[in-house]
């Protein structure tokens, strides 16, 4: 399955590199254990340019959401360098433990004061 | 396959210095700590935090006035704005869905270098000098004598809401199921007084961001991450002179998780 | 005292038919406008009782950032109001000027009808007004300013209340002591006023040792607008001519009123530039919400222009002799006045607390417009005014001052 999604990434990179950058996952944002962790592959393949399969071969599948049913998927498993936590290391990209904010983007998204009426 | 040419290895780590830590250094190498808030790239106060916080140092070795003295500190970089806190809060204290006695800001800054956003938590300061008690004509709001919490007696509340105008922290809402002034009490009547240690925010709080406990126990995580000058601990709106009991500070350290 | 024999001597029934004559008096316009206002009472009274049952929230646009509106600066505006009347009038009758001496009871009568105003109005501001009744007195808490403001203007409503009576029955000496402790008991509470304004840390548009004092003297000012308002209505109604004593008592009061207008220009001046000066945080952005913000047109046209300069040309111009010009300066003051206190207790509230911090949530200025409830229970506010106003015309004959006492 792993596998079948990589080469379907692959060869979407190979074939259509300009197409690629819009056939990619989008914004993925994690409920579970926490609400609102939001994972950008605009950011990741757009803007970083890394490739599918630094992700998609072994660390992810391809298909929104499903790393959150896992009950390792956390901070724990992130520090321990699962999930995210492969890069986010400290070395290729900044530390899981660090910079908590990057990543959880906050339920509320920041509104107008609460009870107020306008 | 090799379409990415981004070399990985060249990819920085920012870590936590983001602007404001590096001006905090900046004071610190000064022996000042920040006790002001970062606003817009301009610290608007640096003091030291003993004698902000305090009236003189001496005071501050001395005793706290309260036996025990109920305080939080905040470790603001750890908030990831789940809102279990506020969740929490609102099931134990019967918070209506209009209000709420604690609540996360965020801070964004676009330009910032590295991280570009933070979560305040912000709660009832339980001030040392409060203002909301001083205004209420008929003492339904008062400082307990014996810890220090800013209690609410409902029952005298008479609505005319000049606490909540005399509160620099906007910590207080008109409530009409109780129909009386609510606020956060540090979970007394419902947590403390049957027994509990923590709050309910503290409690449910995933990020060890809220350390709630007793400012007059030496030995309490609380009194250690306070009575320190590796970190600077800071109180929000110093000018309003209402001394509280509710510090912030942020942790350069990576946090553990468990 | 020969008079205060006759009072007494007065039965139940002669009163009853002295009264019924009296006000029996009035024209179709006069019947008109007293049910008009009569109305527009009931109509806040049954709304500001509604709210009160159903939930205030759902009713008012007052809330938790901005929780208090039009209904304070109301209430704030009468008790202003109030006070000018009593001040004002009191220089002629309890300091003895003889100029002021003609226009003593109608301000005094004025200066009730505007308080009872004012407590008509905060009691649908106050969520749970009868809990103060009794925590008032039974847990007072002395360093409060709203404690000691609530407090004072019951003595003072009470004193004033005496003093009315005792100038009916044309009791000098106790009118005197009562206007005098009226007064006293006036300022104490009005500067109690502006210091629940002043004394709050944290509100910086507010904070200053400089509100108690403003608020004295805008009083003043008022109190010389609605004197004049009044009195040249009063006659009107009556269909009266003004004698010689009476023309020159407003005489002096609008003099009275040009200084009190340059006083609070002065005040006003310098509160402007502290705002600007070093741009104070929190205080700067309120500044600017009025000068060039949001609140530019209350600030520019109707504090500045309708409630200050236009009356200031106009009691000028009129050299205290031409009563219409005057009439349409106090008119266009109190119109000026009443956005003035709007503006002060609005305004003062709209920079967030948290403004500094830079937080999304606080980033822009609050907002706050007064809902149909506020309007209409700030409309009965002025309608209970208006309603006591024509019914003591009537009642009390044009509250005539017997001359040479
Ligand atoms: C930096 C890591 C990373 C890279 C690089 C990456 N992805 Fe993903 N992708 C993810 C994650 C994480 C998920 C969500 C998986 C989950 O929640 O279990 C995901 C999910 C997806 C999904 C499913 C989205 C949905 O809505 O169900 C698709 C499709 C996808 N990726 C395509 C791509 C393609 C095509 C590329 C290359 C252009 C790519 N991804 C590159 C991390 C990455
Ligand atoms: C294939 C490696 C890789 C994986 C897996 C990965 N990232 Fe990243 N991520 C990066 C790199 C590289 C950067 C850019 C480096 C930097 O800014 O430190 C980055 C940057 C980010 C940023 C941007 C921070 C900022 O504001 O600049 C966020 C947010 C982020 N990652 C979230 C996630 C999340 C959430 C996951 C897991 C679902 C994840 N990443 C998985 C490599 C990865
Ligand atoms: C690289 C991205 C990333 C960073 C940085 C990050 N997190 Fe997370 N965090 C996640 C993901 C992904 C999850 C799991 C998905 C979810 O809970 O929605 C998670 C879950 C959590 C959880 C709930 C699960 C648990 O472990 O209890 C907490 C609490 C948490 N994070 C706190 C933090 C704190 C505190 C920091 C900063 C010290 C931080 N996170 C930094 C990505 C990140």
């Amino acid at each position: 399955m792993n596998k079948h999604c990589a080469t379907i990434a692959i060869c979407l990179a190979i074939a259509m590199p300009a197409v690629a950058a819009e056939n990619h996952g989008g914004d993925v944002v994690y409920t579970k254990p926490v609400k609102s962790v939001l994972f950008s592959h605009k950011l990741h393949v757009e803007e970083k340019g890394l490739s599918c399969d630094m992700c998609h071969a072994r660390t992810f599948d391809m298909q929104a959401l499903k790393a959150q049913e896992n009950a390792d998927f956390t901070m724990k498993s992130l520090v321990e360098g699962k999930y995210c936590g492969a890069c986010h290391n400290g070395t290729m990209a900044f530390a899981s433990n660090t910079r908590c904010a990057a990543c959880h983007t906050g339920v509320k998204g920041g509104g107008p004061p609460r009870g107020g009426k306008h | 396959m090799k379409q990415s040419k981004h070399d990985l290895g060249s990819t920085k780590n920012e870590g936590m210095e983001n602007v404001p830590m590096e001006e905090r250094r900046q004071f610190l190498k000064m022996g000042l700590a920040i006790t002001g808030i970062f606003a817009g790239g301009t610290i608007f106060s640096a003091v030291s935090v003993i004698d902000r916080v305090f009236a003189s140092s001496e005071e501050f070795t001395a005793q706290y006035p309260y036996k025990p003295h109920y305080g939080m500190i905040l470790f603001q970089n750890r908030c990831v704005d789940c809102e279990r806190c506020v969740a929490a809060c609102a099931e134990t204290n019967h918070v209506p869905h209009e209000g709420y006695r604690t609540r996360i800001l965020m801070k964004e800054m676009p330009d910032a270098v590295g991280l570009k956003r933070e979560f305040i938590p912000v709660l009832c300061n339980h001030c040392n000098v409060p203002q909301c008690t001083r205004v209420c004509p008929t003492k339904a709001t008062y400082k307990d004598p014996v810890n220090g919490i800013v209690m609410m007696d409902t029952s005298k509340c008479i609505g005319c809401l000049t606490c909540q105008e005399g509160c620099p922290y906007n910590a207080r809402y008109f409530d009409e199921h109780r129909q009386a002034v609510d606020k956060c009490n540090f979970c007394f009547d419902t947590r403390l007084s049957k027994g509990e240690k923590l709050t309910a925010c503290a409690a449910a709080c995933p990020a060890s961001c809220r350390v709630f406990g007793d400012l007059s126990d030496k030995g309490s995580d609380l009194y250690k991450a306070i009575h320190q000058l590796e970190r600077p601990v800071w109180v929000l709106r110093p000018e309003a002179g209402t001394k509280p009991s509710v510090f912030y500070t942020k942790d350069t350290s990576a946090v553990a998780f468990k | 005292m020969a008079n205060g024999a006759e009072t007494a001597q007065l039965t139940l029934n002669g009163l009853e038919s002295m009264v019924t004559t009296r006000l029996k008096s009035g024209s179709m316009g006069y019947y008109f406008l007293l049910l008009l206002c009569g109305g527009l009472v009931l109509a806040a009274a049954g709304l500001g009782i509604h709210a009160m049952v159903a939930g205030h929230d759902k009713y008012y646009n007052v809330y938790r950032e901005v929780p208090w509106g039009i209904l304070i600066s109301t209430y704030v505006f009468f008790v202003v109001t109030s006070t000018g009347l009593c001040l004002v009038s009191s220089i002629g009758h309890v300091f003895g000027n003889q100029d002021f001496m003609p226009i003593a009871k109608r301000s005094v009568f004025l200066s009730i009808a505007t308080i009872l105003s004012g407590f008509f109005v905060i009691a649908f501001e106050i969520k749970i007004p009868w809990r103060m009744a009794i925590y008032n007195v039974i847990s007072p808490n002395l360093t409060s300013n709203i404690w000691w403001m609530g407090t004072l203007y019951g003595v003072y409503l009470a004193f004033m209340f005496a003093e009315y009576v005792f100038l009916l029955l044309d009791r000098h000496k106790p009118a005197v002591f009562c206007g005098f402790s009226g007064s006293v008991a006036g300022i104490a509470a009005h500067s109690n006023l502006g210091a629940v304004f002043g004394l709050l840390m944290g509100r910086e548009f507010w904070h200053g040792p400089y509100m108690p004092i403003y608020f004295i003297a805008s009083a003043m000012m008022t109190g010389c607008s609605v004197i004049i308002l009044f009195h040249f209505l009063g006659y009107r109604i009556n269909k009266e001519e003004m004698p010689v004593a009476m023309k020159k008592a407003l005489r002096v009061t609008a003099k009275l009123g040009v200084l009190l207008i340059c006083v609070i220009l002065f005040f006003t001046t310098w509160k402007m530039i502290s705002g600007l000066a070093g741009r104070p945080a929190g205080k700067y952005e309120a500044v600017m919400a009025l000068l060039s913000g949001p609140y530019a047109v209350n600030f520019w046209v109707f504090e500045l222009g309708l409630g200050m300069l236009f009356p200031l040309v106009m009691f000028i111009r009129s050299k205290g002799e031409n009563l219409k010009m005057m009439f349409s300066g106090a008119l266009a003051m109190i119109v000026g006045i009443f956005v003035m206190r709007y503006d002060l207790v609005v305004v003062g509230q709209i920079v967030p607390v948290y403004h500094e911090l830079g937080v999304n949530e606080y980033k822009h200025l609050l907002s706050y417009a007064p809902s149909l409830y506020e309007t209409v229970i700030t409309l009965g506010g002025f309608g209970l005014t208006a309603f006591l106003f024509l019914l003591g015309e009537k009642l009390f004959a044009g509250h005539k001052v017997e001359e040479n006492h």
